[in-house]
């Protein structure tokens, strides 16, 4: 019953919504958020009565010999990612009463917001990879409808556009990771998988293929390198549906498949392979947030950046660390994008992080918790993030395969965090005002709608930390063992007290030496180069666009209408040409009548000749 | 003698109905009923089927010295192309509701309607052929009379083509005759042909051109243009249907040895046209171009499906053949209704049809969706059986249908960016889409169809596992 709802409510309802929200725009709202709570009960009380994992067997149907299965499996593991969709989602959903408060398109968003929620459900319940791909796919359809929300606009029309067909790209590796597996294996069931590539059963070199295929579908989901570039595009929808993004659903799903077939992982050996793409993706993301100048796109780096470390967490064998981060990931992350969003919407919209200053009398609130959930972020301890990533750092060094590039790059991205978060939050709020105008006009939000999910968010945050190792032997079913390096915690922490500092002076103290330092064309370079994404999106662009769409389908539009087309066309011409040529002999001129027949007969004598009568 | 009258009644009536009933403005409520009608007829048929192979419905016109029997007989292969072929006639019928000289227009629907029963319902290959043929006749007129500027051109091409094709099918079908002594295709073996490569290369390439496949697709996209957006419909969901039918009928069932042998040509056809037409696809900006090409793209991969020459390949192309006519045809009405509109065909004239018709371009997107093969609706069900089903086939390396399915979702994806999101264009603002009920009506119910068998196909593969059990437990293919 409970599991029932789960999942059928967020389709259902979405389909409520969107029709009671047409007869009453306000009935939208109510409704999304009632059912949001209701999917976070449900998801309560399979977590408070779980005994053992619980599994449901359901034949979606069967073609030819072959049946496919659609079943629902729930363990810790899902439990944990359910709470995390659900309970951030209806944090969402109650946000997004003053924040979409003025939409036209209620019915549409809400209805939006709970299909894409349960996209996140199906997908994390799955039993097997059937119920995983559908629920992926709707989450890739829930985020490409939500992100070009405001589709009367070209620019989320196109953050729409490149949200689908990035991580369209990833998913048919999946798909094909599923037909694959179907063959080899002849079964979808995850939990099978996992059990037969740990016996051996499977090829090795089969699965490692299978393995970098799914990684590749996560990479595209999760925006790591080199898919990123439509998770900063995204940034054009809703902030609210940034968070649900970021947060409570979308990104989370590629860390999960990878969380969920970690057996198939280790056995595969393809983890080391998780580990240096995602390290190489930590940095680009941290050094690339450090410069943006937009509040949404210095969260969107630091999401790609922070799954990395999720990844690598698993990359270098801890199923634990790489878990913890990612719970703990998600609330302060979508703790940051609500905050952003407050700070957003009482500005007016405005994005641009050079506007702000001095926000902190006006939303005393939102800096206080947006700032605990910087603080976690940059893991600073007691608070959440810095167990999670203290264990993944230290992880990363002992590991001997991942011993050097790989942590070095991973340590690095661990260090800039602090540098950019601070450098986000000491924009906003400290200082003076450096728009005058924008600031007089903010106004303090509502303490109901928009700092109560905040505190909540903050809270969660706080108390998380506290309870890292029964979260990590709750995911993971084993004792868990904190490694740490004893020189390590002090040297990581001074490091990060100097660069707070450097941010201090540099943003709040005497910007007149950045500003000298900005202006060097080596550091321009560099900005531009970081601003930039290091180029990846031009680049794919320029691919799918001048090699694809330009050299390619132009090639084949030529061959088309020129060779295949052609010879259709000369065939006609070719026909029409003859038949004029014949119709010349039939004139009406006598004398070439009676030549011909004189040929006629000329020849049939000819021919009776030489056969000999 | 009830099954006769599902293919006589309609072609005799056509003409009269369209002489009596043109003044009272009733002749398109006739033939809505007797579409409805045809339907119940086949539902009928499928309760009386046999647990396999035919149903005899009965032989007329013996002629003692030349076999020209009309026998009519089914089995369920004929029964879903039968039900397949009235749901599109009544849904291209709702949607044809205010067509220009309607009465004429229904008249050679109705015309039509009788004809290609009779494709699907007659097991003589004379017979067959020329049912084959009678369906020309009224889609002729529907492209000729209705279609747009450019129909001569078009229409030449399609001649042309169908006819070549179809002199190729005569001719092989009189070899068949000449080396069997029969020309009834449920007694022909395979074994009684002396040259049943010959023959088998003359059925393939005549119906590949009905398919159509590479390289004799180029009389499509540009039939499509020219035809009015139901005759699109009908051309795509039901004409186009029929050649798949016969490819897996004769091509494959009747003549398994030589399909075995020449397997990899069906392969590579199917691959080619997926990968080509694909491309066309993204390539052009002329909104019912991209469709067509959309059309012939999907039909590569149903060849594809066929040419495992398997029980579960078979299914799958016979579900991704019905996911494609209910997929295709909103598509297509929907590129039509566009035109009609704002006349245009370009889709950089178009943009932010969403603000001014948000249901229909919902409609849009969500048929659009179906053709990339996004789960919860058809095209998903049929991607996912074919890859299967080729991969046991043929092996891992068939994963690469896979580019196709990531083409598709280039095109589409960026032509609902051009037409349905953005700013609106002026060329959108201006028009007037005010949609009609009952255009609208079969819009919705393409829809359903697409979302409903899109959960839950299990209904449908029932219908066609055991479709082609019969002829994999009875021996002979694997």
């Amino acid at each position: 019953m409970t599991l029932t709802v789960l999942l059928l409510l967020p389709f259902v309802g979405a389909l409520l919504t969107f029709i009671a929200g047409k007869m009453k725009a306000s009935l939208a709202f109510w409704l999304a958020e009632v059912i949001g709570l209701i999917l976070f009960a449900a998801t309560l009380i399979l977590f408070s009565s779980y005994t053992e994992p619980i599994v449901v067997n359901i034949t979606w149907f069967s073609f030819g010999h072959n049946t496919l299965p659609f079943g629902i499996y729930i363990d810790h593991l899902s439990l944990v990612m359910l709470l995390i969709a659900t309970g951030l989602g209806a944090l969402d959903i109650h946000f997004a009463h003053d924040y979409m408060k003025e939409d036209p398109d209620q019915a549409r968003y809400y209805a939006k917001v709970l299909f894409f929620i349960g996209g996140m459900i199906l997908l994390v319940t799955a039993k097997e990879l059937t119920a995983l791909f559908v629920g992926w796919e709707f989450m890739g359809l829930a985020s490409y409808l939500l992100i070009s929300f405001w589709h009367q606009n070209s620019a989320p029309a196109d953050a729409g556009v490149s949200a689908f067909l990035y991580t369209r790209f990833g998913d048919i590796f999946l798909f094909a990771a599923l037909g694959l597996l179907f063959y080899y294996t002849g079964t979808l069931d995850l939990q099978k998988i996992n059990a037969l590539a740990s016996n051996g059963a499977i090829d090795s070199g089969v699965s490692f293929v299978i393995a970098i295929f799914i990684f590749v579908a996560a990479i595209g989901k999760s925006g790591q390198f080199p898919l990123f570039p439509w998770l900063m595009r995204a940034m054009e929808g809703p902030t609210t549906v940034s968070a649900l993004i970021h947060g409570a659903t979308m990104v989370n799903s590629g860390i999960y498949i990878v969380a969920r077939m970690f057996d198939f992982y280790v056995a595969a050996d393809a983890l080391v392979i998780v580990a240096a793409v995602a390290s190489l993706s930590a940095f680009i993301g941290a050094s690339s947030a450090l410069v943006q100048s937009e509040i949404k796109k210095v969260l969107a780096y630091s999401t790609m950046s922070h799954l990395s470390l999720a990844f690598i967490g698993l990359g270098v064998g801890s199923l634990a660390a790489g878990m913890t981060h990612l719970t703990n990931h998600a609330v302060f992350k979508a703790l940051l994008f609500l905050g952003a969003g407050a700070v957003i919407m009482s500005a007016h919209h405005t994005k641009d992080l050079w506007k702000f200053g001095g926000a902190y009398k006006m939303l005393t609130l939102v800096a206080i918790f947006m700032g605990i959930g910087a603080l976690s972020l940059s893991g600073i301890p007691p608070l959440s993030g810095y167990f999670s990533k203290d264990a993944i750092l230290v992880d990363s060094l002992v590991n001997p395969q991942t011993n050097g590039l790989i942590s070095t790059l991973t340590i690095i991205a661990g260090l800039l965090s602090i540098a950019y978060i601070g450098r986000l939050w000491v924009l906003i709020f400290a200082g003076k005002p450096r728009d005058k105008a924008l600031n007089e006009k903010m106004t303090t939000p509502s303490k109901f709608w928009i700092s109560l999910p905040l505190g909540i968010m903050a809270l969660v945050t706080i108390v998380l930390g506290f309870f890292q190792t029964p979260l990590a032997e709750y995911i993971t079913g084993e004792a868990f063992e904190e490694v740490h390096l004893a020189y390590f915690a002090p040297l990581l922490l001074g490091t990060m007290a100097l660069i707070a500092f450097v941010i201090y002076k540099f943003y709040l103290a005497n910007t007149e030496a950045r500003d000298k330092l900005a202006a060097q064309p080596l550091m321009k370079a560099l900005h531009q180069l970081l601003f930039n994404g290091y180029y990846v999106e031009r680049m794919i662009t320029w691919f799918a666009k001048s090699v694809v769409v330009g050299f390619v389908a132009r090639t084949i539009a030529w061959l088309e209408h020129h060779v295949v087309d052609g010879a259709v066309n000369a065939t006609v011409g070719l026909s029409s040409a003859i038949v004029a040529r014949l119709s010349q002999t039939h004139s009406h001129r006598i004398s070439n009548q009676a030549g011909a027949m004189m040929l006629g007969a000329l020849l049939i004598i000819s021919i009776l000749l030489i056969k000999g009568l | 003698m009830g099954a006769l009258y599902l293919i006589f009644l309609p072609i005799f009536l056509a003409l009269p109905l369209y002489l009596l009933g043109r003044n009272f403005g009733v002749v398109k409520y006739i033939a809505l009923t007797l579409f409805v009608y045809m339907l119940t007829q086949s539902v009928a048929l499928y309760g009386q089927l046999p647990e396999a192979g035919y149903l005899d419905l009965g032989s007329y016109l013996s002629v003692p010295a030349f076999d020209f029997v009309l026998s009519l007989q089914v089995d369920r292969l004929s029964v879903i192309m039968l039900l397949l072929t009235s749901v599109m006639l009544i849904l291209v019928g709702l949607s044809s509701w205010r067509m220009k000289m309607e009465d004429a227009y229904f008249a050679l629907l109705v015309f039509f309607s009788g004809a290609i029963f009779g494709v699907f319902m007659s097991t003589n290959f004379l017979w067959f052929f020329i049912f084959w043929e009678l369906t020309l006749i009224p889609m002729y007129f529907l492209v000729g009379i209705w279609g747009a500027e450019g129909r001569i051109y078009a229409a030449v091409k399609f001649f042309l083509y169908t006819h070549v094709a179809s002199m190729l099918i005569l001719l092989a079908f009189f070899l068949i005759y000449k080396q069997s002594g029969t020309f009834d295709m449920t007694m022909v073996k395979e074994s009684m042909l002396m040259t049943p490569a010959l023959i088998w290369w003359l059925m393939f390439v005549g119906f590949a051109v009905k398919m159509p496949l590479f390289p004799f697709h180029t009389w499509l996209p540009d039939a499509h243009v020219q035809a009015p957006a139901p005759v699109s419909a009908l051309l795509a969901g039901v004409l186009l249907k029929m050649g798949a039918y016969a490819m897996i009928r004769m091509v494959i069932l009747m003549m398994p040895e030589q399909a075995a042998a020449y397997g990899w040509v069906i392969l590579s056809v199917g691959l080619v046209s997926l990968f080509f037409a694909g491309f066309m696809a993204l390539h052009e900006s002329h909104l019912k171009k991209m469709v067509a090409y959309s059309s012939i793209s999907h039909m590569g991969l149903v060849a594809i499906a066929i040419s495992t020459l398997s029980f579960d390949g078979l299914s799958a192309a016979l579900f991704e053949m019905i996911g494609h006519a209910f997929i295709i045809s909103p598509l297509f009405l929907i590129a039509g209704f566009i035109h009609h509109r704002t006349g245009s065909w370009q889709m950089g004239d178009m943009g932010g049809l969403m603000q001014r018709a948000p249901y229909l371009s919902a409609l849009f997107v969500l048929s659009g969706l179906a053709a990339l093969g996004l789960p919860g609706t058809m095209g998903f069900i049929g991607e996912i059986t074919i890859l299967i089903s080729t991969i046991q086939a043929h092996g891992v390396w068939m994963i690469i249908i896979l580019l196709g399915s990531m083409l598709a979702a280039g095109y589409l994806i960026y032509s609902f960016r051009r037409v349905i999101y953005g700013e609106m264009s002026p060329l959108i603002r201006e028009s007037d889409f005010s949609m009609p009920k009952m255009e609208f009506l079969s819009l919705l119910l393409f829809g359903l169809l697409i979302i409903v068998f899109g959960l839950y196909p299990q209904p449908l593969f029932e219908m066609i596992n055991q479709a082609f059990q019969s002829y994999f437990s009875a021996g002979g293919l694997s």
